[in-house]
């Protein structure tokens, strides 16, 4: 075969990908993409949710076919049909969703379907695991049983299986996606060994801040297109994202002016199921209160307390001086307060019902919406989905599939619009763009500010301190389910930092 | 890119196709899996030295083949909607009502108790009474399994297990003490049964207006049957009710966010699937005996799961799956008279079927999925949908499925 690729400077690509055209029926998931992957090197390939980088990724695995283009390895076309043929190139993907055997130790996941011989000798074989760890300096028990992991030492195990298998090429489908902060941290300083060692990485991503830490060079597509590669000391956080959405994106909004009216929301010494202890403070008309601290710590059980999922075991929650503690959702809906869940799917939308049957989840017991005999007026309610879909751009064909088919973006704008839609005193909003790309952070940040514009409370749990800073008038920090300290919020993270972590109570504001 | 794409003028044509690729998926899924039954069932049958022509046509006659067989095949599926309505009510708020069974046989208990005590009513009443009575029974008996799950969790699986057999004990006691003859019956060896119910509290055979032999037992029960599956359909697709349960049944963390009770409504729908329950027996002892007795048809509530599975739990899909169940049931007495194969054939055929669509209508559930996500509006062949469905790689297809629906943004509004 020709040597087409050495035309460049520097060290011949590893991995070629030459106009890799991918459709699905209807749409184009790859349009003639064109990638170099160089050894040793951590390439990130970066855009929003919906931009071809999975896809692309699993053409280089032998998961899809791609209908046009060729990939060449070392110089080599090559055939990938399946992700056997891939491994045997060399080239390994971690996916998102781990696939390991749990009641398996981490020696019998990471040989399965590699095994030497019928009967398998295991201390040699935990043996092999060991020294292979230890030569890329992965903290890692051999003899663990997988259930017994945490997120962060699954990954590791993953990525040791495509070790072990020789590959030279790692892909890493949003790594990050899956981990805390520390065990983050850990994966970074790992992948930098493996860098050190030689091997190539992809790092699929749309954290804009991990990739300039850990990539030598960052390939953007938007839409199925390449649209620029870049290095991390060329560009910055605000080009990268322009460069994903396609316009500029705004990391810090302008919080509008509102003058904090009267406490709408008061919680008294809430105490809970041991996950809440004599948590206190208030929220007023047009005021954003920020609940920061590790995840953990209470946030769950505050959120549901206040919305009525949980019933406190002491202490009272009243909204507009009505005392509301212990009473059903419905009344607490219906008293005016608007509820943005955690975890979208689980306490937010039923995904295998319709838009519009979504849309109206939590109203569906207005009198505008079904009657007396409790039949549902369904042109009332498709009605307000199209509404609801037109006026947050929910992006989707039509009110008539289900919640299932949106994007994580496009769920949460869902969400957003059916709470927001009922004109709500008080917004509980609970890591509202936990999964979601700047793009669609951005405009839940918006609309969070809307409410705050439009003279309502809010009260905003997130793990994210930028989320915290952007949003918030007043930040108060949850540690073990206490309050323990409350910020203004030009407050340094360090202070906060210690907030977090159960420092001194201080007096504020 | 914005606000345009939501949902644009011509937003009506793409739904309207994505109903008809549904319908036309599901309607090919149960071709498929009929097809599937009957090449198995075939092979069954060679095994047996027989035509499978020939013994399918068998069937199809003893069934199908006369009047009177029609009227049999739809005087055995009328009880069989009843009981898989049941079945399918429970089964879309998220549980699984196994206590048909045993509900059809209080309400059996109760619609006697009421034929007998309430005979000085006129027909339009009594039978009206009748049937309420039998419903009520179901209902008490559906509530207990009901309440014990909303307020101690007791699951009602073990429950409703449990309380067919305390049914059947129930029966027993009520025929043979509250309810036993009185006007001893002519004859020696009679079984244990009721007095004999009064003609007004008989429900009208249909038969003689079709000519179908009085034999068939077929009554207007038939027709309540059928108008019990539209109302379900509406209760569910229509009804703030059953807005819940399915959202109950689908995700019951979202519909507690959204201020639903789980609790009353689980209830609630074991209530609505007793009473359904209760009209199981109905036909047996108002249209057929005109008694409750020793000798009454059993099964029926459990039979019912296997029509509920095989109608998909749709109330109109129940219908038809009830009448297929009657075509092989009827067609069961063909095969003993018309060839060699052993009747047991017919139950293997039953169980091959359900399996089959089952299973068929999963994998077309999933490719409608991806196909939805992949915003298939343009007809396109299925090529690409079976690169969705290739094993290789680990995740499962709806994972895969949405990867696709994150490529399809990225081919934009078109």
């Amino acid at each position: 075969m020709s040597d087409d690729g050495a035309g460049g400077v520097g060290s011949p690509p590893l991995v070629i990908l030459e106009g890799i055209t991918k459709r699905f029926p209807g749409v184009l998931a790859n349009d003639a993409v064109n990638l170099e992957l160089r050894t040793g090197e951590v390439h990130a390939l970066i855009g929003e949710n919906g931009a071809g980088k999975s896809t692309l990724m699993r053409v280089l695995y032998g998961m899809y076919p791609a209908e046009e283009g060729r990939i060449l390895v070392r110089g080599q076309e090559a055939k990938i049909g399946s992700p056997r043929d891939a491994i045997a190139l060399g080239i390994g993907m971690v996916h998102q969703h781990f696939v390991l055997v749990d009641p398996f130790t981490v020696t019998e996941n990471i040989i399965l379907g590699d095994e030497q011989q019928a009967v398998l000798d295991m201390s040699d074989a935990e043996k092999r695991v060991a020294d292979l760890a230890e030569s890329y300096g992965f903290q890692v028990d051999p003899g663990a049983v997988v259930e017994e992991l945490s997120v962060g030492e699954e990954q590791r195990v993953e990525i040791l299986k495509a070790l072990y298998r020789g590959v030279e090429i790692l892909i890493l489908d949003e790594p990050t996606a899956v981990l805390t902060p520390g065990e983050a941290k850990e994966l970074f300083s790992n992948l930098r060994k493996l860098r050190e060692a030689g091997k190539s990485i992809v790092f699929i991503s749309h954290k804009l801040d991990e990739v300039l830490e850990i990539a030598d060079r960052i390939t953007v597509l938007r839409r199925g297109k390449v649209v620029g590669e870049t290095r991390p000391n060329e560009t910055s956080k605000a080009k990268l994202a322009e460069m994903m959405v396609g316009r500029p994106v705004l990391f810090s909004l302008e919080k509008p002016e509102a003058e904090v009216g009267e406490p709408v929301l008061r919680v008294q010494e809430l105490t809970g199921e041991g996950k809440l202890d004599g948590v206190s403070f208030e929220v007023g008309a047009g005021e954003i209160l920020g609940v920061a601290g590790v995840e953990g710590n209470g946030q769950r059980e505050l959120a549901e307390s206040l919305i009525g999922l949980r019933t406190p075991s002491s202490g009272t929650i009243s909204l507009d001086g009505h005392d509301v503690t212990g009473h059903s959702v419905k009344d607490i809906r219906n008293a005016g307060v608007a509820y943005i869940p955690e975890d979208r799917h689980e306490q937010g939308l039923v995904l295998e019902m319709t838009l519009w049957e979504n849309a109206v989840l939590g109203r569906h017991d207005d009198a505008e919406f079904s009657g007396g005999l409790g039949v549902l007026f369904i042109r009332k309610i498709k009605e307000l989905a199209s509404r609801l879909v037109k006026l947050f751009d929910v992006r989707t064909r039509s009110i008539e599939v289900n919640a299932s088919t949106l994007s994580g973006g496009n769920q949460q704008k869902l969400i957003l619009a059916r709470e927001l839609e009922t004109d709500p005193k008080l917004l509980i909003a609970s890591q509202p763009t936990r999964g979601l790309d700047v793009g669609a952070i951005e405009f839940v940040w918006k609309q969070i500010l809307e409410q705050k514009a439009a003279g309502r409370a809010v009260l905003l749990i997130s793990a994210e301190l930028d989320e915290i800073y952007a949003l918030s008038d007043r930040i108060v920090t949850l540690y073990e389910g206490r309050i323990t300290g409350e910020f203004p919020p030009d407050a340094p993270p360090e202070e906060i930092g210690v907030g977090m972590l159960g420092g001194a109570k201080r007096g504020a504001a | 890119m914005a606000a345009g794409t939501a949902l644009d003028p011509a937003s009506a044509a793409p739904v309207r196709s994505d109903r008809i690729e549904r319908f036309v998926g599901q309607a090919l899924a149960l071709l498929v899996s009929l097809g599937i039954a009957v090449a198995l069932g075939s092979i069954l049958i060679v095994g047996y030295g027989e035509n499978p022509l020939n013994v399918y046509a068998e069937i199809f006659r003893g069934s199908l083949g006369s009047v009177n067989g029609i009227g049999y095949v739809l005087s055995i599926a009328t009880p069989l909607i009843f009981s898989a309505l049941a079945v399918a009510v429970c089964f879309k708020g998220g549980m699984f009502n196994i206590g048909v069974e045993g509900q059809y046989l209080v309400g059996m208990v109760t619609a006697a108790w009421a034929a007998l005590s309430l005979d000085f009513l006129p027909a339009p009443l009594l039978v009206p009474a009748v049937l309420i009575a039998g419903m009520l029974g179901g209902m008490v008996w559906a509530a207990i399994p009901g309440v014990l799950k909303v307020k101690t969790g007791a699951h009602e699986v073990v429950t409703t297990i449990m309380l067919n057999g305390i049914a059947i004990s129930l029966l027993a006691w009520a025929i043979n003490f509250p309810l036993k003859f009185k006007n001893a019956p002519p004859g020696q060896n009679v079984d244990l049964r009721t007095d004999l119910f009064s003609d007004q509290a008989r429900v009208g055979d249909i038969g003689q207006y079709f000519d179908i032999t009085p034999g068939a037992h077929l009554s207007w029960l038939l027709f309540v049957a059928i108008a019990a599956a539209i109302l379900v359909w509406f209760l569910l697709r229509r009804t703030r009710l059953g807005y819940e349960a399915r959202a109950v049944g689908s995700a019951p963390g979202s519909a507690r966010a959204g201020g639903v009770s789980i609790g009353a409504t689980q209830i609630r729908l074991f209530l609505i699937s007793g009473a359904l329950a209760g009209m199981v027996g109905m036909p047996q002892i108002l249209a057929d005996k005109g008694y409750l007795g020793a000798a009454y048809i059993t099964q029926l509530g459990f039979t019912g799961i296997a029509v509920a599975f095989l109608g998909q739990n749709n109330p109109i899909g129940i219908i038809f799956a009830a009448i297929l169940w009657g075509i092989l049931s009827r067609g069961e007495v063909a095969l003993q008279i018309g060839t060699d194969v052993p009747r047991e054939f017919i139950i293997i055929l039953q169980g091959i079927l359900i399996l089959s669509v089952v299973i068929t209508y999963q994998i077309a559930k999933r490719r409608l999925a991806a196909r939805q996500l992949q915003r298939a509006g343009a007809a396109g062949a299925l090529e690409d949908s079976a690169a969705l469905d290739e094993s290789a790689g680990p995740r499962g297809p709806e994972d895969k499925g949405l990867e696709a629906f994150r490529a399809s943004d990225a081919g934009g509004s078109g």
